[in-house]
C-alpha cells in the first residue's frame, strides 16, 4: 500500500503541498498510472484461486505473498477472488437469461419487422434500373416523387420510458443483421441543433462504412453501397427515441435521403412512445411526405415483468435469490419508484454484488444448481478454513435448527436441501400463477407473498390448528391462514370458480410445471380423468355465475366435493407443503439476500435529504465531545456551516444577511465567553478561539460557512434586486 | 403491504406546508428586518480574503477519525468498481482527500485520472485523450504483445476524434476483464461540468467497458442532471453516503465571499464571460491591469497613469478617451474598481483573488 495521506501525515509537505495546490488548480491530471509489478501479482492471484481446491488452507505458508503480512489475509484475499468470480459468473448466467426472455418475447414482432423489411426492400428494387453500372453512377437517381418514399416502421412502445426499449432496438438490430442487412443506429443526440444534419450523417457513416474519413458526406455512402459486398442488401436505421429528436433536422435528414432512396435503400425503424401522429407533430408536412409508414407494436411492460420474474426469480437457476423484504422493495421500487425494467435489473444487480460482497460463502451458491457437483462440493467444503465454517454455522438460520452437525457433510446437505425445496417451491408458485392469469394477477406481486416468511407461519400455525378441530368444511370455504385478500387467497377462490373448459386447460399447464413431483401429478391425472368422464359435479354446469347460491349449494352436498373444489384444495395442499419460503430453510443466507437498507441506500441517494440531515446534526456524526452533549441546542463549538444552517430554519423563504450575521456572531461569541469562564477545564483546550476573536474572523467564518453551503446548494446568493438577502432553497427535510 | 405507505403522503404534506409556512414567515420577517449590509461593520475586503485562510479549523481530530473510518469501506468499493458499477460519494463535507486517498491506496493496479469539477471549466475532449493514453500503456503493459497483435488500434492522440477514443475505450479485448482506468471526478456536479453536454460525454465515457467512475457530488439537487438512460445504463451509479465535514477549501476558491463587495461579487465565470464578449484590445487593458496586481499583491492597486502609459507603450488605445470608455464598460460590469491610494491618487484594482485572477488570465488566451 502507498502511503496515504489520510492515516499519516504527509512527511515531506512542503513539495507535497505545493504539489496538491497546482493538482487542485489543473481541470484534470493523471494521479498514478498502473504498477505493473502489482498488476502481475493480481494475475497470478487469478490463477490461484482458479484452482482453489488444490490449495488447503492448513499450509499458508506456501503462499507466497511478500507484502501479505498474515496467511489469513491471503485467503481473504482468494475468497475475495472466488467471490468476485463466483459474481460474475452468476450475473453472466442471469443477464443472459434475461436478454433470453426479453428476446423471446419480441421474438414475433422482430420475425414480421424483417418480414416487411425485405417485402419494401423488394418493392424498391423492383422500379429501380437493373444495370449495375447506372446505380453505380455517384449521384442520385431522378424519378418522379411517388416513389421517392422512404419505407419506415413506426414501432410502438407502449411505454414512455424509453431506457426499458433500447435493448429491444439493439436486439432487433442484432435480428435484422443476421438476416443481412445493414444496420446503422441513431439516437436523438445526433440530431441536434448543434451539429445539424452533419451529425447523423457522420455517426452513419462511422457505422456503415470501416475506415470513413470525418466528414459528413452521403456520396461516401454512396460509393460504400456501391461496392459489391455490400450491394443488395437494405440499410436500415435505426432510431429509439425518434420523439426527442429535433424536428427539423430530422426533416432535413429525411428529405436529403429521399432524393436517394433508389440508390441507396434506406429504411427507417423508429421507436414511436406516444401514438401514431407523432411523425406528424414532429415534422413538417414537406418531411412526411418522404416518409411510408407502417405499424408494429411491442409488448408491454408488465409481460416483459411477468415473464422475467418467472425466469429469474422463480425458477431460478443461479445461486442467488432475494429474501422477502428485498423483494417487496424491488416491487415498489419498480411500481413507484421507475416503473422501468431497466432499472428493476439493476436494482437486481446491484443486489446480486451486495451479496457476493457481503457473504463471505456466497460463492458456495453457484454450483448449487448443478446436480453433479456434489463431489466437487465435497472438496469445497472440506477445505473450507475454520473461519469461514464457523461462520456457515452460525449462520441465523443454523442456529434455529439444533441438530445440526459442524461438518462440511452436513453443510453440502444443507445446500442441496435448499436445491430441492427451491424446485417445489417454484412449482407451486408457477401453479398460482396460472390461475392468478386469469384475474391479471402479476407474478411479482404472487413472488412477494410466496416468499414472505411471516405469512408461511402464520400458514403453518393455522393448519395446526384446523388439524386438532378437522374440520373439512373451513378448508373447502377458503377459511385458512391466508392473508386476507391475499394473492395466494384470492388464486385458491379462483380455482374454485372457473368454467369446466378454463380448469381443464388449467390442469394441463399444471401438468407441465409439476413435471417432478409425481404424487402430485397423479391427483392432477385423477383430477383430469374426472373432467374427461364429465362427473364435473353441479358446480360445473353453473359456470360460476352466481358465487354465493353455489356456495349454499355445497353446503348442502354435505361433503360431496366438485372438481374446482378438489382442484383447490389440491392446490392449497401443494401451498402447504411446498410454499416453504427460502428465508425458512437453513443455510439460505449463502444464496438469499436480504440485506435492504443496504440496497436501498446504495440504490437510491438521497442527498437533498442527507445533507441537510448532515449539517443539523453533525455532531452525531463528528462524535464530538464538546457539542454532542447538549443535544440539538447550538453551541459554538458546533461546525461552522452547521451553525448557520440551523440559524437559517427560523427565517422564511428569504434571510436577511444581516441578521443571519449578527445571530451567528452572537452564537460564537456566547461561546467564547463561556469559554472564558472555564478557562480552567481541560475540556476548552479543544477549540483553540481566541477570547478577543477579531470581527475580521468572525466575518471570514460566517463567509466561508455561506460558501459551503451555497456549494451544497441550499442557499441562493443574493440578487442584485436584493442585494441583503439570500433565498433558502429546501424547506423541511 | 407497504407500511411505508401512510409515511410517503405525510412527508410530501409536510414538504409543501413547510415551503408555505416559510413563505409567510419570510414575507412577515422580511418586513420587520429590512436591514442592510451596510449596517454591519464590514472589515475590509482585503482583511477579509487574508482572513479565510487563517481561520481555526474545529473538530480536526474528529474530521480525521470520521474519514479514517471510511478506509474499511475500500475493498467493498473497490468490489463494486471491479464488478462493473460506478461510485458516487454524496453528504456534507469536502471530499476531495477522501477520493485522492482512496485511488491511491486502493486502486494502484489501475491508471487514475482526477478531474476538478469545481473548477470554472474542464475540457472534457483533453480527458478522453488522457484517459485513452493511460488505458494504452496499461494494455500494452500487461500483454506484451498488445501493439502487434492489434494493428487496428493506434496510439490515441489529439488528431483522433472524440467518437474513435470513446469506441476504443468500450472496445472488447479477450480475455482483459479486469483492466480498466478510473476516472475520478471531484465534483461531478461543480460548474465545469453542470452543462448538459458534457454529462452527456461523461455518461459516454462512464459506460465504456475500459473505465470505472468513481465522482462526488455535493449539491443537493445534482440527481437531476442526469436522465434515466444515464442513470441505468450509462453512469450505473452505487452511492455512499459518507459525510466527511472537511472544509471545501479547494472548491471554495472561485467562489465569492458573501460579504465582500455587497455579496454580488465576480467570479471567475462571469467575469470570463463579460471579458470574452469585449474587443481584444479591452481584453489587452484587462491583461495589463490584471497582470500588475498580480505582480504587485501588496499595493492597493494600479494608478491611472501607469495603466495608461503601458497600454500606449503597446498600441492598446491611443488617448486617455479610448482608455477611459474601456474602463468605464470595466467599471460597468464590476470587473474593476477603484480606490484611494495612500498618497492620494486614485488607482485601479480586480475584485478577485489571485488564484482566481490567474485562472482567468490562463482562460482568456
Amino acid at each position: 500500500m502507498l502511503p496515504s495521506p489520510i492515516s499519516d501525515p504527509p512527511t515531506s509537505s512542503a513539495a507535497a503541498a505545493s504539489d496538491d495546490v497546482d493538482n487542485n488548480l489543473q481541470p484534470f491530471f493523471v494521479l498514478h498510472k498502473a504498477l505493473p509489478r502489482k498488476s502481475e501479482r493480481k494475475s497470478s492471484g487469478c490463477g490461484r484461486a482458479r484452482r482453489k481446491i488444490d490449495l488447503p488452507p492448513s499450509s499458508p505458508k506456501s503462499i507466497e505473498k511478500s507484502d501479505v503480512s498474515s496467511p489469513e489475509e491471503a485467503n481473504d484475499r482468494i475468497y475475495e477472488q472466488l467471490r468476485l468470480q463466483a459474481f460474475n459468473r452468476t450475473w453472466s448466467k442471469i443477464d443472459s437469461t434475461i436478454k433470453d426472455v426479453l428476446r423471446q418475447i419480441n421474438l414475433n414482432l422482430f420475425d414480421e419487422v424483417q418480414r416487411w423489411v425485405l417485402e419494401s426492400f423488394s418493392n424498391i428494387k423492383s422500379i429501380r434500373p437493373h444495370k449495375v453500372s447506372e446505380i453505380q453512377r455517384p449521384y442520385p437517381l431522378v424519378t418522379d416523387t411517388i416513389c421517392r418514399k422512404i419505407p419506415t416502421a413506426l414501432i410502438f412502445t407502449k411505454n414512455a420510458e424509453f431506457v426499458d426499449d433500447l435493448l429491444t432496438f439493439q436486439e432487433l438490430g442484432g435480428h435484422l443483421k443476421s438476416s443481412g442487412c445493414h444496420v446503422a443506429y441513431l439516437s436523438s443526440l445526433d440530431f441536434s441543433v448543434k451539429h445539424g444534419i452533419s451529425g447523423c450523417l457522420r455517426s452513419l457513416l462511422r457505422q456503415l462504412v470501416s475506415e470513413a474519413p470525418d466528414m459528413a458526406d452521403i456520396y461516401i455512402l454512396a460509393s460504400w453501397y456501391c461496392e459489391p459486398e455490400n450491394y443488395d442488401n437494405p440499410i436500415l436505421l435505426i432510431i429509439d427515441d425518434m420523439e426527442r429528436c429535433c424536428g427539423a433536422v430530422l426533416a432535413e435528414f429525411i428529405t436529403m435521403l429521399s432524393e436517394w432512396v433508389i440508390k441507396i435503400p434506406i429504411i427507417f425503424i423508429m421507436g414511436v412512445a406516444t401514438t401514431f401522429d407523432a411523425p406528424r407533430r414532429l415534422l413538417l408536412s414537406d418531411a412526411q411526405q418522404h416518409l411510408h409508414p407502417s405499424k408494429f407494436t411491442l409488448g408491454s411492460p408488465c409481460e416483459k415483468m411477468n415473464a422475467l420474474v418467472e425466469s429469474v426469480l422463480v425458477k431460478s437457476c443461479s445461486g442467488f435469490s432475494i429474501g422477502h423484504k428485498v423483494a417487496a422493495f424491488l416491487r415498489n421500487y419498480f411500481l413507484r419508484h421507475d416503473g422501468t425494467i431497466t432499472s428493476f435489473v439493476r436494482a437486481l444487480k446491484l443486489a446480486c454484488i451486495k451479496h457476493f460482497e457481503m457473504e463471505p460463502l456466497s460463492f458456495l451458491g453457484l454450483d448449487i444448481p448443478d446436480e453433479d457437483c456434489e463431489i466437487f462440493q465435497h472438496g469445497q467444503c472440506d477445505s473450507l478454513p475454520d473461519s469461514l465454517r464457523n461462520h456457515a454455522f452460525n449462520l441465523p438460520s443454523c442456529q434455529r435448527e439444533k441438530n445440526l452437525k459442524g461438518t462440511g457433510g452436513s453443510l453440502i446437505h444443507g445446500l442441496t436441501e435448499l436445491r430441492t425445496l427451491q424446485k417445489g417451491w417454484s412449482s407451486a408458485v408457477m401453479c398460482l400463477f396460472e390461475v392468478g392469469k386469469q384475474k391479471n394477477m402479476q407474478l411479482l406481486d404472487i413472488f412477494c407473498e410466496a416468499i414472505d416468511p411471516t405469512l408461511y407461519n402464520l400458514r403453518a400455525s393455522d393448519h395446526n390448528l384446523q388439524l386438532s378441530s378437522l374440520t373439512g368444511r373451513s378448508l373447502i370455504e377458503g377459511k385458512s391462514g391466508f392473508a386476507k385478500g391475499g394473492f395466494i387467497a384470492q388464486a385458491i377462490q379462483q380455482v374454485r370458480e372457473l368454467p369446466a373448459a378454463s380448469l381443464s386447460h388449467l390442469l394441463n399447464i399444471w401438468v407441465v410445471h409439476i413435471e417432478e413431483m409425481n404424487e402430485i401429478q397423479d391427483r392432477v391425472r385423477e383430477l383430469q380423468s374426472i373432467i374427461s368422464s364429465g362427473g364435473g359435479g353441479p358446480v360445473l354446469k353453473e359456470k360460476c355465475t352466481d358465487i354465493h347460491k353455489r356456495s349454499i349449494s355445497l353446503s348442502a352436498g354435505k361433503g360431496t366435493l366438485s372438481v374446482n373444489d378438489k382442484a383447490a384444495m389440491l392446490l392449497e395442499g401443494m401451498v402447504r407443503k411446498f410454499l416453504m419460503p427460502i428465508e425458512c430453510v437453513p443455510f439460505h443466507e449463502i444464496v438469499c439476500f436480504k440485506h435492504v437498507d443496504v440496497l436501498q441506500s446504495a440504490l437510491i441517494g438521497d442527498p437533498r435529504r442527507t445533507i441537510q440531515v448532515d449539517l443539523l446534526k453533525s455532531p452525531t456524526y463528528l462524535q464530538c465531545r464538546c457539542c454532542s452533549r447538549r443535544g440539538n441546542v447550538l453551541s459554538s463549538s458546533m461546525h461552522d456551516t452547521s451553525i448557520i444552517y440551523s440559524l437559517a430554519q427560523e427565517y422564511g423563504d428569504i434571510i436577511n444577511l444581516p441578521d443571519w450575521y449578527q445571530s451567528f456572531k452572537a452564537t460564537v461569541s456566547a461561546g467564547t465567553k463561556t469559554k472564558r469562564k472555564l478557562q480552567h477545564s481541560p475540556a476548552s483546550k479543544k477549540v483553540k478561539a481566541t477570547p478577543s476573536e477579531s470581527e475580521a474572523t468572525i466575518q471570514a467564518r460566517f463567509c466561508r460557512a455561506v460558501t459551503e453551503l451555497q456549494i451544497t446548494g441550499l442557499i441562493r446568493m443574493p440578487s442584485k434586486r436584493r442585494p441583503d438577502f439570500v433565498q433558502r432553497v429546501a424547506f423541511g427535510l | 403491504m407497504d407500511p411505508n405507505d401512510g409515511d410517503d403522503d405525510e412527508e410530501e404534506f409536510g414538504l409543501s406546508r413547510n415551503y408555505f409556512l416559510a413563505k409567510e414567515t419570510g414575507s412577515g420577517s422580511g418586513r420587520k428586518s429590512a436591514r442592510k449590509l451596510s449596517d454591519i461593520a464590514l472589515v475590509d475586503e482585503q482583511v477579509l480574503r487574508a482572513a479565510v485562510p487563517e481561520i481555526v479549523p474545529k473538530h480536526e481530530k474528529e474530521i480525521a477519525s470520521l474519514v479514517k473510518s471510511y478506509k474499511d469501506l475500500y475493498s467493498k468499493w473497490l468490489f463494486e468498481l471491479r464488478c462493473g458499477f460506478g461510485l458516487l460519494m454524496y453528504g456534507f463535507g469536502s471530499k476531495k482527500i477522501l477520493l485522492e486517498d482512496f485511488a491511491s491506496s486502493a486502486l494502484t493496479d489501475f491508471g487514475v485520472v482526477v478531474i476538478n469539477g469545481y473548477l470554472p471549466s474542464v475540457n472534457i475532449k483533453q480527458v478522453v485523450i488522457t484517459v485513452a493514453e493511460v488505458l494504452w500503456d496499461q494494455l500494452k503493459a500487461k500483454c506484451k504483445g498488445f501493439t502487434g497483435s492489434k494493428p487496428k488500434i493506434q496510439h490515441p492522440s489529439i488528431s483522433q476524434s472524440t467518437e474513435d477514443l470513446l469506441s476504443f475505450l468500450g472496445g472488447q479485448l479477450p480475455n482483459e476483464n479486469d483492466c480498466f482506468v478510473c476516472v475520478v471526478i471531484h465534483n461531478i456536479d461543480g460548474p465545469a461540468l453542470r452543462d448538459s453536454e458534457s454529462q452527456q460525454y461523461l455518461a459516454r465515457i462512464a459506460c465504456c467497458s475500459h473505465v470505472r467512475m468513481i465522482a462526488s457530488i455535493d449539491h443537493v439537487n445534482a440527481a437531476l442532471l442526469w436522465d434515466k438512460k444515464m442513470v441505468h445504463t450509462q453512469f450505473n451509479w452505487c452511492w455512499y453516503h459518507v459525510p466527511t465535514f472537511a472544509p471545501y477549501k479547494a472548491e471554495g476558491v472561485f467562489l465569492p465571499l458573501i460579504l465582500a463587495s455587497g455579496g454580488n461579487a465576480q467570479t471567475t465565470k462571469t467575469a470570463l464571460v463579460i471579458l470574452q464578449s469585449l474587443t481584444p484590445n479591452a481584453q489587452s487593458v484587462f491583461k495589463i491591469l490584471a497582470e500588475y496586481q498580480l505582480a504587485n499583491e501588496k499595493e492597493e492597486g494600479m494608478p491611472v497613469n501607469t495603466l495608461y502609459t503601458k497600454c500606449r507603450e503597446r498600441f492598446l488605445v491611443s488617448s486617455q478617451v479610448t482608455l477611459n470608455s474601456h474602463l468605464t464598460e470595466f467599471k460597468d460590469h464590476e470587473l474593476v474598481k477603484t480606490r484611494r491610494h495612500s498618497d492620494g491618487q486614485d488607482c485601479l484594482y480586480i475584485p478577485l483573488a489571485s488564484e482566481a485572477l490567474e485562472k482567468l488570465l490562463q482562460e482568456l488566451v
